[in-house]
């Protein structure tokens, strides 16, 4: 672990403007620092070329005289399943190994008009299935603190590079919980925004109705700057909206403790932890009651039913045809279908890819894909019930911390059970971030999930923000 | 208990389009009713009258007017992604 | 082959999924230029038609639009809310592995299509994503995704036909529909409009339906006739040897002239539709679809109203409307007419016009729009008057299309004019029986051979340069030859 490697993003910004420090100096520190935690498999591929040379544009403007963005000159890492010019987009699968993606994604354009520079691809779950980094093409990455434990996932890459310092930010996409659960694994904060908030125009899909792109920072006056740049409705994605993350100056909020996920099936120590951060939230002043939201233990296997369907049917494109792993032995048209798939995907793909064939197929629909998006609007409803009185509600983000490396690898099920605190919200498109809330005695990080009715993304930072300024203060007494 | 007969699965493989070897198509069984005896938990939920959701905002109505796009990307570099093009188009061993 | 008492006892039961290409300057779901026609491969094509990773659709309102002009043409009901679903397939064509269809909520409710006596309802319509093309050159085939994502509606009848001209005529009017409505240029050749026709067969007098085959991709009208006809006999003729018709998808084999089978029901595809989750639901509100109505143009059957009482053949009112240009002149020409009182004739002189002259091989793919309504009707009134041959007044006709106005100048001009005047042609027609060689066909005609007067004709009109109008002046001779005969006797 390298300790603190940058300052706030807001006073990187300011010194890059002031001409202090120049944007390849930071480019150059960061992509040093990559290859110094090269043991961690966090990247996929580095962006070094790409990255200088946007790094020069940034110092070169600078010298002209010309205006420069929010996050000029800040180095960051990318998730792989983002489409960017300065490597191959793979989302971490021999099927798109050595894509080349001919035009990037809204969130990356964005980014880079605002000075951001990308430094790195990094490590996920094949195509964001998994929740440890386990099932990529390109090896397993390795949690920030004990290598032997998984980096959570399905956006591990980005959580491990926050948190040894590589970058000061990361994307990430969550989906049921693939920015949270590698946050909370990793100690640090992981911002996953009310569905619609951020385009995920070129972001390979994992499941259409729930996938939303997020980020990993050190602190939330970092995310929340991010999410600005990022956020906003795009004419190439119908489903996003407009969401302001500023903040919202809303003192004493009242927060609901989900009972449901303070239970025995939770590690204690992963309680312990999560119950001192939540003392803490009520030491500032707000109200904390708790509420109890007993069908919310239904959406997970509403997840399990409704994310392989949008799978299976999001893979469906990549057929070895027009672009993608084509299998070397194929003849006829039905062996590159076939076998490019079979190749071209992980374990995990296909066990999904299946699912979600057997629930929407001739006969199963109703019983379990219709059944499943019924339960999901009585989740919905239960989200909607507990926000008619409480601003926030709060729960871990996992029920344990982050497992060894082949822990769970033998039993789908288990690996799926990681998600069940991440998920309901997933599921209902609303607002979560992940917020270090403490360790556990043997050191390893513990996550608190903040939720927030749609829309009150800003309201989770602003929370998270009030427990960090005031241990700042507490310290400095 | 779920139960997936080996037909089925085959019926899957063919509708996922995956060529699958027998004992992979072994584990998938055994993960696949494993999978479908959890989501079983379902069917504890009264749903009557319930509707489905399918999208978790109030968007509706989302058109663009019928102006072209220019997506930036040109044809050389679609066809530049296929391994196997011809007179432009990208080469598939004949559909029967 | 099988005996036409045989063939008696069956009734056929017709449904048809009609394929139209709507013309929006851009495809449903990408703003990929949607006019392939003659394009090289893959250069109207988007990283969204190429179905690359992180690609998303955004809906075309211009496809929207369109759809409810062409539902509204259906008289069907337009609904308020509608939604997109994935049907998953794998072919070369489809890039997705899925079509963005309607399944469950489609845009255009149930309407129906009344033509020439034959009724058919529509069940449904509904929009989706057209796919690509596939050219087979030996032992590979070619991908173009030209044409991948061009918005179609396909429009669903109910089994309400009993014949393949019934069929035909459906599909017909489906396309004038298309085209009228503004919904399609409906051009078969390049593939417009496409045609799925389910045919089954029973005994006549049974309830229940026979099972039916559906006969897949017709590209025309004539094959739809062709294959509905070999299909009846095909299926009769199992049903004589006892044999049962399989349910099943055919091809129509347009140089055997036969269907062929292609896969049975037992191997049908699973779409698996699954609501589509990138695309919001289509609300639309009633103001829309009223602007839209206000804007409608008069359909094939308002024109049909309109040319009632000229009692034209189902034939001839079919071949005007087939040129939209015409049958809307025809519509302003009678409404122009209304109050004339020798309009009934002027209007069916016109016609005359429309079918013979201009719909004619050597005319009829001329472009009318610069005929002018009024100078036409300008043009039957000389005629009517006498004051030109038809001859001539055809000739003046086709010089209209160009925009002229002003058919009596132009008659002027080249020297068409007739001359009616009687007194004018009396000293005409004085000089001619005054002549000796008119002597010998007077005489004829005074003993009875009426023929012989052509030849008087003949010299009037030579004498008259052409310009007397020959029907005025054999009267006149006529008159004068009874008046010889009468002083003679």
């Amino acid at each position: 672990m390298m300790g603190k490697t940058w300052g706030k993003i807001a006073e990187m910004v300011a010194a890059v403007q002031k001409g202090e420090v120049s944007a390849r100096a930071n480019v150059e520190k960061a992509l040093d620092l990559a290859e110094r935690c090269k043991n961690y498999n966090i990247f996929v591929n580095l962006t070094r070329k790409r990255a200088l040379q946007k790094a020069e544009e940034i110092d070169q403007k600078l010298q002209k005289g010309e205006k420069l963005g929010e996050l000029a000159g800040v180095p960051y890492v990318l998730k792989d399943n983002f489409l960017d010019f300065g490597a191959d987009t793979t989302a971490s699968a021999k099927m798109l190994a050595g894509f080349v993606a001919p035009l990037q994604a809204t969130a990356v354009k964005k980014l880079e008009a605002a000075g951001a520079i990308c430094i790195g691809k990094s490590n996920l779950d094949a195509f964001a299935h998994g929740g440890s980094t386990e099932n990529s093409f390109f090896g397993v990455t390795k949690n920030f603190k004990d290598t032997e434990r998984v980096a959570g996932g399905s956006s591990g890459g980005s959580a491990v590079a926050v948190a040894l310092g590589v970058a000061p930010f990361a994307l990430g996409t969550d989906t049921g919980g693939s920015i949270r659960q590698p946050a909370a694994f990793n100690g640090v904060i992981g911002v996953k925004p009310t569905f619609g908030s951020v385009s995920r125009f070129g972001v390979v899909a994992m499941a259409s109705s729930t996938d939303t792109i997020g980020c990993f920072a050190t602190n939330a006056a970092d995310a929340r700057l991010v999410m600005k740049v990022l956020g906003g409705k795009d004419s190439l994605d119908s489903t996003t909206i407009d969401n302001d993350f500023t903040p919202r100056g809303k003192q004493k909020l009242h927060i609901g403790v989900i009972a449901d996920f303070m239970t025995d099936d939770v590690d204690q120590e992963v309680l312990a932890v999560v119950r001192k951060y939540i003392q803490e939230l009520e030491k500032n002043g707000n109200r904390v009651e708790t509420v109890e939201m007993p069908l919310l233990k239904y959406a997970l296997p509403v997840y399990y039913v409704v994310v392989p369907a949008e799978v299976a049917s999001n893979l469906a494109r990549y057929d070895g045809i027009r672009y993608g792993h084509r299998a070397k032995t194929a003849r006829t048209l039905g062996e590159i279908y076939g076998l490019s798939r079979d190749e071209g995907f992980m374990p995990e793909n296909k066990r999904r890819i299946m699912i979600g064939n057997f629930v929407l197929s001739s006969g199963f629909f109703d019983a379990y894909y219709l059944k499943a998006e019924k339960v999901r609007t009585l989740i919905v409803e239960e989200y909607q019930k507990a926000f008619a009185k409480f601003d926030v509600l709060v729960c871990p983000t996992t029920p344990s911390t982050a497992f060894k490396i082949g822990e769970n690898t033998d039993n789908p099920v288990k690996m799926y059970l990681e998600d069940v605190m991440t998920v309901p919200p997933s599921l209902a498109g609303l607002p979560a971030i992940s917020v270090p809330a403490g360790r556990t005695k043997s050191g390893l990080d513990v996550g608190a999930q903040l939720i927030g009715a749609r829309g009150d993304d800003a309201l989770l930072l602003d929370l998270a923000e009030s427990v960090e300024n005031k241990k700042l203060k507490d310290k400095n007494i | 208990m779920s139960k997936i007969t080996d037909s089925e699965m085959k019926h899957l493989a063919g509708l996922s389009n995956l060529l699958l070897g027998g004992a992979e198509l072994k584990n998938l069984k055994e993960d696949l009713t494993r999978i479908l005896d959890y989501v079983e938990e379902l069917n504890e939920v009264d749903t009557t009258g319930v509707e489905p959701t399918y999208q978790v905002f109030d968007l509706q109505t989302v058109w663009r007017d019928d102006d072209e796009i220019d997506y930036g990307v040109k044809r050389k570099q679609l066809l530049g992604l296929a391994e196997n093009v011809k007179d432009n188009s990208v080469v598939v061993p004949k559909v029967l | 082959m099988i005996s036409k008492e045989a063939l008696d006892k069956y009734e056929m039961t017709i449904g048809i999924e009609c394929h139209v290409q709507l013309k929006t300057k851009t495809k449903l779901f990408s703003g990929a230029d949607n006019d392939a026609r003659e394009s090289e491969p893959n250069s109207k094509t988007s990283p969204i038609d190429f179905a690359l990773p992180g690609m998303l659709p955004v809906l075309n309102k211009e496809a929207v639009r369109l759809a409810v002009r062409l539902g509204l043409a259906l008289n069907a009901k337009i609904n308020l809310k509608s939604r997109f679903d994935r049907k998953h397939y794998f072919y070369p064509d489809l890039p997705k592995g899925y079509q963005i269809s309607q399944f469950y909520q489609p845009i255009i409710g149930a309407g129906f299509v009344d033509v020439d006596g034959v009724k058919v309802r529509v069940e449904h319509a509904h929009l989706e994503e057209d796919a690509g093309k596939l050219t087979h050159v030996g032992e590979i085939s070619l991908v173009d995704l030209n044409r991948a994502g061009t918005p179609l509606l396909e429009i669903v009848s109910m089994p309400d036909m009993h014949s393949a001209a019934s069929a035909k005529t459906y599909c017909t009017e489906l396309q004038r529909l298309a085209i009228y409505s503004g919904a399609s240029d409906a051009n078969l050749y390049y593939g417009n409009m496409r045609f799925d026709v389910n045919i089954s067969v029973a005994q006549k007098g049974d309830k229940k339906l026979g099972t039916r085959a559906e006969i897949k991709n017709l590209n025309s009208f004539r094959s739809v006739e062709k294959a509905v006809e070999y299909e009846f006999i095909r299926q009769v003729e199992l049903l004589e040897k006892g044999e049962r018709v399989k349910q099943e998808t055919r091809g129509w084999n347009e140089a055997k002239g036969k269907t062929l089978a292609q896969r049975s029901k037992e191997e049908a595809q699973d779409y698996r539709y699954m609501p589509e989750p990138d695309v919001p639901p289509v609300v639309l509100d009633q103001k829309f679809i009223e602007k839209i109505k206000a804007e409608m143009p008069l359909l094939p059957n308002g024109h049909r109203a309109i040319w009632a009482e000229l009692k034209l053949s189902k034939s001839v009112v079919n071949a005007i409307l087939d040129n939209r240009v015409l049958a809307e002149k025809l519509t302003s020409i009678l409404q122009k007419l209304a109050s004339d009182k020798n309009g009934m004739e002027l209007a069916k002189n016109i016609t005359n016009w429309f079918c013979n002259v201009l719909l004619s091989e050597e005319n009829a793919t001329k472009d009318f729009r610069q005929l002018d309504v009024t100078a036409l009707i300008e043009l039957a009134k000389m005629v009517a008057k006498k004051q030109l041959s038809s001859t001539s007044a055809k000739e003046i006709l086709l010089k209209l299309l160009d925009g002229k106005k002003r058919p009596k100048e132009l008659a002027e001009k080249l020297n068409l004019l007739q001359v009616s005047n009687s007194g004018e042609l009396e000293t005409i027609v004085d000089k001619v029986l005054e002549s000796p060689e008119s002597a010998k066909a007077i005489a004829d005609i005074k003993s009875g051979q009426i023929k012989a007067i052509g030849f008087l004709v003949g010299l009037a009109m030579k004498e008259s340069k052409g310009k007397a109008n020959p029907s005025v002046v054999s009267e006149i001779i006529k008159k004068k030859i009874r008046i010889l005969g009468e002083k003679d006797g």
